[in-house]
């Protein structure tokens, strides 16, 4: 069993508690949109994605051992 | 009818002027970089009575328009040596525009060192003497307006900084409450302020009245379908007013480009600490105020006001780019300190974004150690204090560097980069290189594409695609800052075409003839052909455009990026300007 630690940002810290990141047990193949739907985070809800600190979408599949940083519409200046 | 204060601070007169044709048409950065085209010398010295300081509001400003209250300041930069606009919200625009004053121009010099203030009304502007203001912070200066003329006025001033003419000077606006808090920054239009010996511009806007349009039923449905927009976009209805400006820390921090003590790493360790989701959660705990308007008529609300841990008031904001500048740049992760430098750098009027990464560079240079906050701190009182380290850190990275023999200054054209490092967002290094006005983050804001999703999607490791999306945004934004709005308003516009439609119906109602999307292009290529022209003749090249060496060798992690656009494709940006 791998995992992936997920951190969710600004308006999607709710879907966890408040906290800033969790650990998701995965298996390998699964997408970002399966990890953030076990967290109960709408995936329409979200806009920015990085996994390892590049940009992906939804629909990336994972290994193991990613960390993943997902965001709702940001912008500032 | 609209009308133009010339102030000659060499003869202590006051013109006012009918705008001719060819500045009846145009407000905020659209006028103030027109006047200096046609009207200063490209070779003249900042500082000297050649220059002049064009405050201007922009065309849609006083209409009842959302988001519309900026104001406009320009010169030649003391910083650069190029043409400058400089952008701030706060009331003043709101006031300038309520009279009807398309802009008030300083020019001149006195021959002594007397401070004045500048008294504007419906009658006409009063120059007076303001020596008793000498050496007072702008909260001290404000304040005293306040108490003598009342509530209703707004305040442009400058600090002890723009008194000593020091280059990273700011102009400070009175914000709704009265407090010095809004700053056209960038480029040290406060030094030319004070070069001209002018402390304080008060204005009251009383017997004022909204501009008139041709078309006023056409705008108010024009305006309606703007707000409706602005409503509609998650970002101008939710983040920005729930988590302001500093919900891009993570983000910026996360996709490797968060510069880190002067620019060696792309992510920050203390990011977390100094993050929009931690200055919520201090705000609401110590009843601050989030969702806070900058001025009267913005409903996107990206301000706030920070209290410290007795709720007493110290800042508003911070913003994301002086929190970048004063925390990550510095190695600092400590919030409390970097809102107090926020209020000593309101108070002294210097630029925040300057400012941090000068101290960023004074830290390289070992003045102080990385992620000294009480060291920085001690920095900034040594601008109060006027001694010669003072001096140098409101000048600016590059010249403090230069006297310290640091080699990795982050500027371009003499202006420290912003929170963005341009080798892991190459569109916004584009921008950097190749901005009329220096390095500058809002010219041409490509973390829209780069990092965003707004607007589209371009890749920022890549060079591919980053020219096009430099340009198109500097055109944009130079009309936008013609306009008065805040730019703040493009997030919506680049996601959705009835904010656009919106805006074109406004200046046509407002103008009284048709205005489509290709005369809002056209109106920003018109400003960026004056500004590039002027630099040329000031003695900006090709050569100038580019960014510092070391950001195409030294690779940046955790990406190991390297700024790659070539040279040749940076020359391109301007093609549209012969």
């Amino acid at each position: 069993m791998s995992h992936v630690r997920v951190s969710l940002y600004a308006t999607l810290r709710r879907y966890i508690g408040g906290a800033a990141s969790i650990e998701v047990d995965i298996e390998p193949g699964l997408t970002v949109q399966d990890v953030i739907e076990q967290l109960g985070v709408p995936p329409g809800q979200t806009r920015i994605i990085f996994v390892d600190n590049r940009a992906a979408d939804l629909s990336k599949r994972l290994e193991g051992g990613e960390k993943l940083g997902i965001f709702p519409a940001i912008g500032g200046g | 009818m609209a009308v133009i204060y010339r102030i000659d601070m060499s003869e202590q007169t006051v013109r006012a002027e009918q705008p001719g044709q060819s500045y009846r048409e145009l407000g905020g950065r659209g006028l103030t970089s027109t006047m200096l085209a046609n009207e200063v010398a490209p070779l003249c010295h900042p500082l000297s009575s050649e220059n002049k300081l064009v405050i201007s509001p922009g065309l849609l400003t006083g209409t009842g328009a959302p988001c519309s209250g900026r104001l406009s300041v320009g010169a030649k930069s003391p910083l650069t040596g190029t043409i400058k606009e400089s952008n701030a919200g706060g009331m003043a625009a709101l006031a300038l525009a309520a009279l009807e004053i398309k802009a008030i121009v300083l020019e001149g010099k006195p021959e002594d060192d007397t401070l004045y203030r500048l008294v504007v009304t419906g009658d006409g502007v009063k120059i007076e003497p303001a020596g008793d203001l000498a050496g007072l912070g702008n909260y001290d200066t404000v304040a005293r307006q306040f108490e003598e003329f009342g509530d209703k006025v707004t305040c442009i001033s400058i600090g002890p900084a723009g008194e000593m003419c020091t280059s990273a000077a700011s102009v400070a606006v009175t914000d709704v409450e009265g407090r010095p808090t809004r700053h056209g920054g960038r480029g040290g239009l406060g030094a030319v302020m004070g070069s001209k010996r002018i402390k304080v511009i008060v204005i009251d806007p009383t017997g004022g009245r909204r501009p008139k349009s041709a078309d006023p039923d056409a705008f108010k449905k024009a305006a309606r379908k703007f707000a409706e927009a602005l409503k509609k976009h998650p970002l101008t209805s939710e983040t920005l007013p729930t988590y302001g400006t500093n919900a891009l820390a993570n983000v910026i921090n996360e996709a490797g480009a968060y510069p880190t003590r002067n620019f060696s790493q792309g992510q920050f360790e203390g990011t977390e600490a100094i993050s929009g989701e931690r200055q919520h959660d201090i705000i609401v705990e110590r009843d601050g105020m989030i969702a806070h308007a900058c001025h009267r008529g913005c409903t996107i609300k990206c301000s706030r006001i920070y209290v410290d841990e007795n709720g007493q008031y110290v800042t508003k904001g911070p913003e994301y780019e002086t929190i970048w500048a004063h925390g990550a740049d510095c190695g600092i992760d400590d919030f409390d300190a970097i809102a107090r430098m926020d209020r000593l750098d309101d108070d002294l009027g210097l630029d925040t974004i300057e400012t941090g990464a000068t101290i960023g560079v004074a830290m390289e240079a070992g003045i102080i150690p990385f992620g000294d906050a009480e060291g920085a701190i001690g920095l900034l009182e040594e601008v109060r204090k006027g001694t010669p380290l003072g001096r140098l850190v409101a000048s600016g990275a590059e010249v403090l560097g230069k006297t310290y023999g640091v080699s990795r200054i982050p500027t371009v054209k003499g202006q420290s980069m912003p929170a963005y490092d341009p080798r892991a967002a190459q569109g916004i290094g584009v921008t950097y290189a190749t901005s009329t006005m220096g390095a500058d983050h809002t010219a041409g804001y490509a973390i829209t594409a780069n990092v965003l999703g707004v607007g589209g999607n371009v890749d920022p490791l890549q060079p591919e695609n980053q020219v096009e999306l430099s340009r198109n945004l500097q055109i944009a934004t130079a009309a936008i800052d013609a306009s008065g709005l805040c730019l703040f308003v493009a997030f919506a516009v680049l996601d959705d075409q009835n904010a656009m439609d919106a805006i074109c119906e406004m200046f046509a109602a407002l103008l009284g003839r048709p205005f489509t999307a290709d005369d809002f292009v056209g109106l920003g290529k018109e400003v960026l052909k004056k500004e590039r022209q002027f630099n040329a003749a000031a003695g900006f090249t090709s050569a100038s455009d580019r960014l510092p060496n070391f950001f195409k060798t030294e690779q940046l992690a955790p990406h190991n990026a390297t700024f790659s656009v070539p040279d040749e494709a940076l020359d391109e940006v301007f093609d549209f300007v012969e």
